[in-house]
């Protein structure tokens, strides 16, 4: 964090030396101001506790959980990319790994701050890597994101060493991390066992509550590893497309990027054909909560997200425009299908997490009485919130700018069957 | 050491079977989990009788003197639930202590577990407040501390003292069926359920005898007697939860004026 300040500091100074603002500049001095509106907000969060939120006894999660879900689900990319490139073989994708990967780490560092922020006792975040309870959910998702973040480092350290500066300064240590790469089948097959556990599991945290009998269902596993695919590759192309557009530090392979298009076009499809028996059969016979909680997303406070964002501008539309040939080959409409299907992705968490939460499940005997709650996030809840998401996108923008993280005419030595010599001594 | 191929092919396989056997192992593992909990020489369940409580409140008074909890959070609440022939009638609901709690099952840390005689315990000390087993609970019996308790308790010393350590600030809590009464109870040799000082707070205050404690492994308790010679229930029975607080229901010719 302290690193990122200095950078914006620094861009500040140039601003004043040279009084010329480049669109650079100005982004990075936004990027500054929300992130020091996130860390005042950290900072009076973990001084006056979570009774500034608007986060109640029945509305346990909110906000944060969102940004801590959509997070995880949109760094889905890296997994499946990675998968794609060095188990499946498809090595053209490489470079889109490259950049999902990328992604993938910011991602799970954004949920790592976001949990900090939304758990009360902030200074025992290690105890779930300590103290085991392997019959919760959330236990197994903190290991396996705990693990995959670690993942996700060696992942990214070929990255890394391409900085530049770092590889003139300490060529040695760049040489090393470079060789890493090496080592990517074996990180990927790692990486898919660990993300699809968790990816399911995130959905499963919810799908196993008894209590909610909206989230009890097997399909929540099932949907979210779907939707975080789906999100995660999205919005890899997203960014991958803009940067390109925004500086010609970043370079893209259209042809590339339309393959992968088709294929999220139909994911879309299978996506649409799980949530609609998953809405579908919520219909047949009334049953406490579970009803209540379709009609909060139905035709309740949630509608207009759900009828709107997620169904129409989350699936169909972009699913038409990636599965039409015409659509799909302007950039203009690749791009605005990426950036709809990321947008969905985000709110199905939203509303899924809050469809539960809202119907206030009645104990008494005999009755099979409904009452709802609502919530709205305060606005120390958003301003730490725009705090983490202004830490993503810094952190991506800078991997643009100097790590060459977009650069789709980057090709990486083979590896199909690896040597790995050990004891080998590295020459820089 | 030599050049070694690895053949990729060979490293999925040993992957996937090495990954299967782990399953495996857990599955098995998991089924005694699942088993809910441990049963010793006591089993602690609280009768609530319906047909005599008045909605006075005194209970959660009580409760909140004896265990110190911040205005703000009572473990044990009371609902009207109806009426019956122009009487209220009330529901007190203190923690259930589920044979098989949810909470248990949901906690990341294992900072809420099973003690041999049935109660459902929390390690303050452990938790670290994400609040998954609120989401998880029922019947709503679980508070977060949304803000440290520092000020003067107002319900001490009217109802009670304090008997246990607040609770800092960030952490779920809950009722506990006063364990710190029941434990030291015993080891004076005093019967939970019978003498006063062993039996928790709420039971104690009563002004009207609508709640009982004791042990269902004793068949000469009273709650064993009144659960074997009255109709009971639970509340949300069909989520399997197996709660250890039974009500006897509100009967007409049973409540007084």
């Amino acid at each position: 964090m302290l690193k990122i300040f200095q950078e914006t500091l620094e861009a500040f100074k140039v601003r004043v030396t040279t009084i010329k603002v480049t669109p650079w500049l100005a982004w990075l001095a936004f990027l500054g101001f929300l992130l020091l509106g996130g860390l005042i907000s950290g900072i009076l969060i973990f001084w006056k506790g979570l009774v500034i939120t608007n986060l109640t006894d029945l509305v346990p999660w909110g906000l944060w959980i969102t940004i801590d879900l959509s997070s995880i689900a949109l760094s889905a990319g890296a997994f499946s990319l990675c998968a794609a490139v060095y188990l499946l073989g498809l090595k053209r994708y490489q470079p889109i790994a490259r950049t999902a990967t990328f992604i993938g780490l910011i991602g799970y560092s954004m949920a790592m701050l976001s949990l900090l922020l939304d758990i009360g006792r902030p200074d025992r975040f290690w105890h779930a890597v300590v103290y085991w309870n392997t019959h919760s959910l959330l236990w197994e998702v903190t290991m396996c994101v705990v693990l995959y973040l670690t993942v996700l480092v060696f992942e990214s350290m070929p990255i890394f060493a391409g900085f530049e500066w770092f590889r003139k300064r300490y060529p040695k240590i760049s040489a090393r991390m470079e060789q890493l790469h090496n080592y990517a089948p074996f990180l990927a097959i790692l990486g898919l066992g660990l993300s699809s556990l968790h990816q399911s599991s995130l959905g499963a945290v919810y799908g196993v509550i008894k209590a909610r009998p909206f989230w009890f269902k097997p399909e929540m596993a099932v949907l979210f590893l779907l939707t975080a695919i789906l999100g995660g590759i999205a919005l890899t192309l997203f960014a991958s497309m803009l940067s390109a557009r925004l500086t010609n530090k970043a370079r893209i392979n259209d042809a590339l990027i339309e393959r992968v298009a088709v294929f999220l076009g139909w994911l879309l499809v299978a996506y649409f054909y799980f949530r609609f028996w998953d809405t579908l059969a919520m219909t047949y016979t009334y049953d406490p909560g579970r009803s209540e909680g379709l009609e909060v997303l139905t035709s309740g406070a949630l509608s207009f997200n759900f009828w709107v964002i997620e169904m129409l501008f989350g699936i169909v539309v972009p699913m038409v425009l990636l599965l039409n040939q015409r659509t799909r080959s302007r950039r203009f409409w690749r791009m605005l299908a990426f950036a709809l299907i990321v947008i969905g992705v985000i709110t199905y968490r939203w509303d899924t997490n809050l469809s539960g939460l809202l119907v206030v499940m009645s104990y008494l005997p005999g009755e099979q009485l409904v009452a709802y709650t609502s919530y709205r996030p305060a606005f120390v809840e958003w301003s730490a919130g725009f705090g983490i998401v202004a830490f993503g996108l810094l952190a991506f923008s800078l991997g643009v700018m100097y790590l060459r993280v977009v650069d789709h005419r980057l090709t990486e030595p083979e590896h199909e069957t690896v040597k790995v010599k050990v004891r080998e001594t590295v020459t820089a | 050491m030599t050049e070694r191929d690895i053949n990729r092919r060979d490293f999925l396989k040993l992957t996937a079977a090495g990954a299967a056997a782990v399953a495996g192992a857990r599955a098995i593992q998991e089924a005694n989990a699942s088993s809910g909990a441990p049963h010793g020489e006591y089993q602690w369940v609280m009768v609530i009788d319906q047909s005599k409580c008045v909605g006075c409140g005194y209970c959660t008074y009580a409760c909140q003197a004896h265990n110190d909890t911040n205005p703000d959070i009572e473990w044990n609440t009371i609902t009207r639930t109806g009426s019956l022939d122009d009487k209220n009638v009330y529901l007190p609901r203190p923690c259930m202590h589920c044979e098989k709690a949810p909470c248990v099952e949901v906690c990341p840390v294992q900072a809420t577990t099973y003690r041999d005689d049935g109660i459902v315990m929390m390690d303050y000390d452990r938790c670290i407040g994400c609040r998954y087993c609120e989401v998880a609970c029922p019947y709503q019996a679980r508070s977060f501390n949304w803000e440290g308790f520092t000020g003067v308790n107002p319900v001490v010393p009217k109802w009670g003292q304090p008997e246990v350590e607040r609770r800092p600030r960030g952490v779920v809590e809950k009722c506990s069926f006063c364990y710190q009464r029941i434990d030291r109870g015993l080891e004076l040799g005093l019967t939970p359920g019978v003498d006063p000082d062993a039996t928790p707070a709420c039971v104690v205050i009563c002004p009207v005898g609508a709640r009982l404690f004791g042990d269902l492994n004793d068949p000469n308790s009273e709650v064993s007697q009144l659960l074997a010679t009255h109709d009971s229930y639970r509340l949300r029975e069909n989520l399997g939860t197996g709660p250890r607080v039974y009500y006897l229901p509100a009967e007409a010719d049973e409540m007084e004026s």
